[in-house]
């Protein structure tokens, strides 16, 4: 069939289309026409385009087959230019919209003159299933190399190179009932639930809600029965409780009744959002549902017969067939050959002949069919072939005849004479396959039913299914099981559901369908031509059958082995058969081979609905302090910590040229040492903690003892987790005799907090405490060198005096004129005072310590000089000097640690444990570089001999490592193997680049030993 | 007296002030204009107080100290009659206060001297949060897009807050009337969620009043 440029398979009449109005696209470059109503893959159809892609594997030419989510061949790629760059659109559910572009996702250099065919036959021949594992995994260095090959061949779309110009946003939602899908069922169900005034949500993936009620040649009370849908859709638009998605698949569904939907807002209007009132909206939105009851109306997907040429372009599911013409006034074809085993394939047959065209034969597999629809088409003059099947399609670019056969089924084998019949176009029809997904994604397992040939949801609280994803398919028990399913919900919901008058169905007489998956061929499966179980992977009956037969016996096996449903379709199409084909291998029941399991998402799901508008500036929360303002104009470079955006350094301009880090840090250091320098340190956690047992409470979270503290006294505090092991350090303060303010780490503030509730709500209830974080209340602002006291003075109302205000006490007073908490407390072991104000004041007070501080050469510095300035006191920072496994022992802080309090405190039985008390356990010491040049790496193993064979054995590694302008020269704190008892040995430090460093054992403490500084 | 500290972070000199919302101000705007249909407002530098204790305890000092009842319902708000002042529950023993700013430290005093030697903590977290107001006809779809909380009328009605989650962060969320939603965000995080409430609010149209 050639390709022609007007729409030669468009009907004048019929059809959900505005004849009116045209379309223009284009598809792989060739421009085509269609009308709004359209899906790409119906405006193909009229085009009379046959081939949309290249087979996965094989190469073979594809066409559509079906009409849904369910397509597993027409996958295109949509998008004008390189921004607009959708992968992985599936032209039947692509509304079309004007300039439209689209391409095929597979075939190379195009999918009419493919090269890979080539390739792809031959290629074919020696990819049996398990190809992949048995080939390209060894050696496994090469499959980097096969791996881009076998990309360029199969391709399944690319994401764009340029920035996406649309957004995506998340909506928060809650409803009683949501329903999912807007066919007979949803439909029906919604109306019941929205009467009860329960908050409902209907959502329903197709561009116009009513699913097969829009194609349906049945009538309800008389009139067609997409009447009756706009009728129920009418009122529920007009029920303020009820919210309809349309364009809406829900996606995924999740534990505890949360339910992921994606929206498309505007992909039906064009390759980006069209700007309104010059705003962009949002291209699709996922709406995260939290749901009292789900009703799953999701209908079923028809499932193809499995016979030989089944992938020739021209091969359509039967249901398809009509959904095009009755839906999209498109007959994508001229003569038809249906192949069905039931009753209602014959409706694809119907709605051909009545399309004025013509049906070579129905070809049903059942011996004497019987039934209103049967009757029909003998009226209509169809000649019907029974107790046979279409066991193969002829063709190559397009279906040129189909070979039919009778069969016996039970013996798996064509048992009669084949006779070719000509046509363009084969249906078929092997029964319904219910669309269980949403409820696989919950764990539960899929019910076989025997009596309707297909599995059904396995039983989930809070849903209930309706219709067709129960396997009820006759329109009048469609409509009152959703009717029902709509009650049950919102009873359960505690709202009373009122009446619903059911419509009036007509009353067909049918017959039973019969179990066919594979149709036999003359020859075997492994020897005939290809049947196709799985189109988008290219599985087919022998790759299965040889998987059975290479042991694979579980259907999860057999799965991966053959890539069966691994497409971006899930073998929506495929899995029943391959599972029917794998039953007849092994001899077993399909129940008994059981299914896989469906996954979220549904269907493939766009990167930005699931980003939302967590991305760029809106990622992740910055966390600033009240002085982020002072530091951004001062051009500092910032840290992560945690959340918090920290000054790093203040890099400055001197003649143009701005300072390196090495640079700034080290006149940081020395402006601390030598003058002053002041830290922004606000974002130090600090709980306020009240109450009389407020010091005996911190006795047990704590190590070490606080009974002795005094009012106006602070003390430095450590915190191990039970396992005996650091998980938090800083200062508390006693501020009164039952109130204390304790520091956390940066970064450990908030998990603290819940660590001293879980203790005080589970362990210690009996004491009289409460906890209350005051972190982002108070700003703090460290001054810190010789200077500061000199500093302060000019500005504050406290005594400073070094014996009235001694190092570890805290003072109130007023600082620049606003109230302050003051700590003479030090990280960096020089005479500090760390003011605390309330924050809201704090860029008040610090920049009136700027204006005083310029003659004193005061000097903002980050958190790499803090790094450096208490690296050379020894100071350990929890997280860096440990990680989870280390002791305060191992720190050599025995100091720290009141092994005789009344009370046991967290760690301490953990700490009598002999692995805790073992000499070799790794401990904190100070390194002592050779070349005092250099740096050593952080995380730098060390080694005693670093003459030993490889591998040698490791005793420790580097936890921080500085240049100390103080001391110039490299430094390290490090943990050791038994180091405490090594002082003065020298330890090897092999890096990668072939070097040794050689390094002294030392005390942690580098600078001013005796601690005067911090005195003065 | 429970033998804690308290301490006036106030002072009444003419000392420049900075809501955590500054920074945002300069470094985001605050969009102004007609044919919006949300609105944004800071109620900054107002007085917040964490209460922690027993109910019954508690409830008969802010009586007596604040003239309304403690909120003894989980996630209830309550306001006095010029509606400046509320208390909202936040957990089985945890409450908020807000007061008028200025007005905490007399609160914390007076509460403290009534509530004696009883078991309580009063925390004073005025510079580590803010107020912020969202109102217009939006209002709900803006929050929808924010919090994962339930805001439907029949699940929030007037008088009721609560602690929940803002966008990767945290928030408290009350109701203070029909048409005006107040969200309590802490300080270090007040940028990120002012970015974002303008970003969610923009496809509607944002007036920020300052």
């Amino acid at each position: 069939m050639s390709q022609s440029k007007q729409q030669v398979f468009r009907l004048a009449t019929g059809g959900r289309i505005d004849r009116t109005r045209t379309l223009s696209f284009t598809f792989n470059g060739q421009p085509y026409q269609g009308h709004p109503g359209d899906t790409l893959a119906s405006a193909l159809l009229a085009n009379g385009v046959d081939i949309v892609n290249r087979s996965f594997k094989y190469s073979r030419p594809r066409g559509i087959v079906a009409a849904g989510a369910e397509e597993p061949n027409a996958i295109v790629q949509l998008g004008s230019s390189e921004a607009a760059q959708v992968p992985n659109v599936r032209a039947t559910q692509q509304a079309l919209f004007n300039d439209l572009t689209a391409r095929s996702t597979n075939g190379w250099p195009n999918v009419q003159r493919d090269l890979m065919g080539l390739v792809g036959k031959l290629g074919g021949q020696f990819m049996p299933p398990g190809f992949y594992y048995k080939t390209f995994m060894a050696p496994a260095s090469m499959w980097l190399t096969y791996e881009k090959y076998i990309r360029k061949a199969a391709g399944l779309g690319r994401s764009p190179m340029e920035d996406d110009p649309d957004s995506y946003d998340h909506f928060n939602q809650h409803c009683d009932v949501l329903v999912v899908g807007a066919g007979a069922a949803g439909l029906s169900a919604a109306l019941a639930a929205a009467r009860s005034g329960a908050r409902v949500m209907v959502a329903d993936e197709q561009e116009e809600m009513g699913g097969s009620l829009l194609e349906s040649r049945e009538t309800l009370n008389g009139k067609p029965a997409d009447q009756w849908a706009a009728q129920v859709l009418e009122e529920l638009a007009g029920c303020e409780n009820v919210s309809l998605l349309p364009r809406t698949t829900v996606n995924g569904y999740h534990d505890h009744n949360f339910v992921t939907l994606h929206e498309r807002r505007t992909e039906h209007l064009g390759e980006t959002a069209p700007v309104v009132n010059g705003h962009r909206p949002v291209r699709s939105r996922m709406h995260r549902v939290r749901v009292g009851q789900v009703i799953l109306a999701t209908g079923a997907h028809e499932r193809p017969l499995v016979y030989a040429g089944n992938d020739v372009p021209g091969n359509l599911l039967a249901g398809a067939v009509s959904t095009y013409i009755r839906r999209y006034g498109v007959v994508p074809g001229r003569q038809l050959v249906l192949s069905t085993s039931n009753d209602y394939g014959y409706r694809a047959a119907l709605d051909w002949k009545e399309a004025g065209c013509e049906v070579v034969a129905i070809v049903d597999a059942r011996e004497a069919p019987k039934g209103d629809w049967i009757d029909a088409a003998r009226a209509q003059g169809i000649k019907i072939i029974t107790g046979s099947a279409v066991i193969e399609a002829k063709g190559s670019n397009r279906v040129t005849g189909a070979r039919v056969a009778k069969i016996d089924i039970d013996a798996f084998k064509v048992s009669g004479p084949v006779q070719e019949l000509a046509c363009d176009t084969i249906a078929s029809s092997g029964g319904y396959s219910p669309v269980i997904h949403l409820a696989s994604h919950t764990g539960a397992r899929p019910t076989w039913r025997d009596d309707i040939i297909g599995f059904v949801p396995g039983l989930v609280k809070g849903v209930q299914a309706c219709g067709g994803v129960n396997g009820t398919y006759a329109l009048g028990d469609v409509i009152a099981e959703g009717v029902e399913a709509g009650i049950k919900a919102v009873a359960t919901m505690g709202y009373t559901a009122q009446t619903v008058n059911i419509p009036s169905a007509e009353r067909l007489q049918q017959g039973p369908a019969v179990a066919l998956f594979q149709v036999p061929h003359e020859k075997p499966t492994l020897r005939g031509p290809k049947q196709f179980v799985d189109l988008q992977n290219d599985v087919t009956a022998a790759g299965i059958e040889l998987a059975t037969r290479e042991g694979f016996e579980s259907i999860e096996h057999i799965k991966r082995y053959t890539a069966m449903g691994f497409g971006t379709d899930q073998g929506k199409l495929g899995n029943i058969n391959g599972m029917a084909i794998a039953a007849r291998c092994l001899n077993r029941s399909i129940p008994e081979v059981g299914t896989t399991v469906f996954r979220p998402n549904y269907t493939p799901v766009t990167f930005g609905a699931i980003v939302g508008r967590h991305c760029r500036d809106l990622f992740d929360p910055e966390r600033y302090t009240a002085l982020h303002q002072w530091h951004v104009e001062r051009g500092a470079e910032f840290e992560d910590v945690g959340q918090w955006k920290r000054p790093w350094y203040y890099p400055q301009k001197m003649s143009g040229k701005t300072e390196t880090m090495h640079e700034a840090v080290a006149r940081e250091c020395l402006a601390v040492r030598e003058k002053v320098g002041i830290l922004d340190a606000s974002t130090l956690g600090k709980i306020d903690i009240q109450g009389p047992d407020a010091r005996e409470f911190l006795a047990r979270i704590y190590t070490n003892k606080w009974e002795k503290l005094a009012v106006g006294k602070c003390r430095y505090g450590l915190m191990c987790k039970d396992d005996g092991m650091v998980t938090d350090d800083g200062v508390t303060s006693c501020l009164a005799e039952n109130h204390f303010l304790m520091t956390t780490t940066t970064g450990g503030a908030a998990a603290i907090l819940e660590w001293l509730e879980l203790w005080h709500q589970t362990e210690w209830p009996e004491l009289d405490v409460y906890f209350s974080s005051v972190t982002d209340h108070w700003a703090t602002m460290t001054i810190t060198g010789p200077e500061a006291r000199k500093l302060l003075a000019e500005i504050s109302d406290i005594d400073l005096d070094r014996d009235s205000f001694k190092f570890m006490d805290w003072r109130s007073g007023k600082v620049a004129g606003v109230p302050a908490r003051v700590f003479r407390i030090s990280f960096t072991g020089e005479l500090t005072f760390e003011i605390n104000v309330q924050a809201n004041y704090a860029m008040h007070v610090w920049q009136t310590l700027f204006k005083h501080g310029e003659k004193y050469g005061l000097t903002p510095y980050g958190t790499e000089t803090m790094h450096v300035l208490r690296a050379e006191k020894g100071f350990i920072i929890v997280g860096q000097e440990t990680d989870g496994s280390v002791t305060p022992e191992d720190l050599g802080m025995q100091w720290c640690v009141g092994y005789d309090k009344p009370f046991s405190w967290i760690g301490k039985r953990a700490l009598t444990r002999s692995d805790t008390k073992r000499e070799n356990r790794k401990q904190l010491v100070g390194l002592r570089p050779k070349d005092p040049k250099v740096i050593l790496e952080e995380g730098a193993q060390i080694v005693l001999d670093p003459k030993h064979a490889i591998p040698m054995p490791m005793v420790g590694h580097v936890t921080s490592s500085y240049y100390s302008p103080i001391l110039d020269a490299g430094f390290a704190l490090a943990v050791v193997k038994g180091g405490h008892q090594k002082l003065g040995e020298t330890v090897y430090l092999p890096m990668a680049d072939g070097q040794t460093h050689e390094a002294e054992i030392v005390s942690t403490v580098f600078y001013d030993p005796k601690g005067e500084r911090q005195h003065v | 007296m429970s033998n804690a500290a308290t301490f006036d972070t106030r002072t009444d000199t003419a000392i420049p002030v900075e809501s955590p919302l500054a920074y945002s101000y300069r470094h985001s705007g605050a969009p102004r204009g007609s044919g919006y249909r949300l609105k944004l407002r800071e109620r900054a530098m107002l007085g917040h107080l964490i209460l922690r204790g027993g109910a019954i305890v508690l409830d008969e000092a802010v009586r007596e100290v604040l003239g309304i009842s403690l909120p003894g319902k989980p996630q209830a708000l309550v306001h006095d009659a010029s509606g400046e002042r509320s208390i909202q529950w936040l957990s089985p023993d945890e409450w908020l206060v807000i007061v008028p700013g200025g007005e905490e430290f007399p609160l914390e005093t007076k509460l403290r001297e009534y509530l004696g030697d009883a078991h309580y903590a009063i925390s004073d977290v005025s510079g580590g949060q803010t107020l912020l107001e969202v109102s217009g006809e939006a209002a709900l779809e803006l929050l929808m897009k924010t919090v994962i909380y339930d805001v439907h009328p029949s699940n929030f009605p007037v008088g009721k807050g609560v602690t929940t989650v803002f966008a990767k962060a945290t928030t408290i969320l009350r109701r203070p009337s029909e048409e005006r939603w107040e969200l309590v965000v802490r300080r270090s995080f007040a940028d990120y969620c002012y970015r974002w409430l303008l970003d969610a609010g923009s496809e509607y149209g944002v007036n920020v009043e300052q």
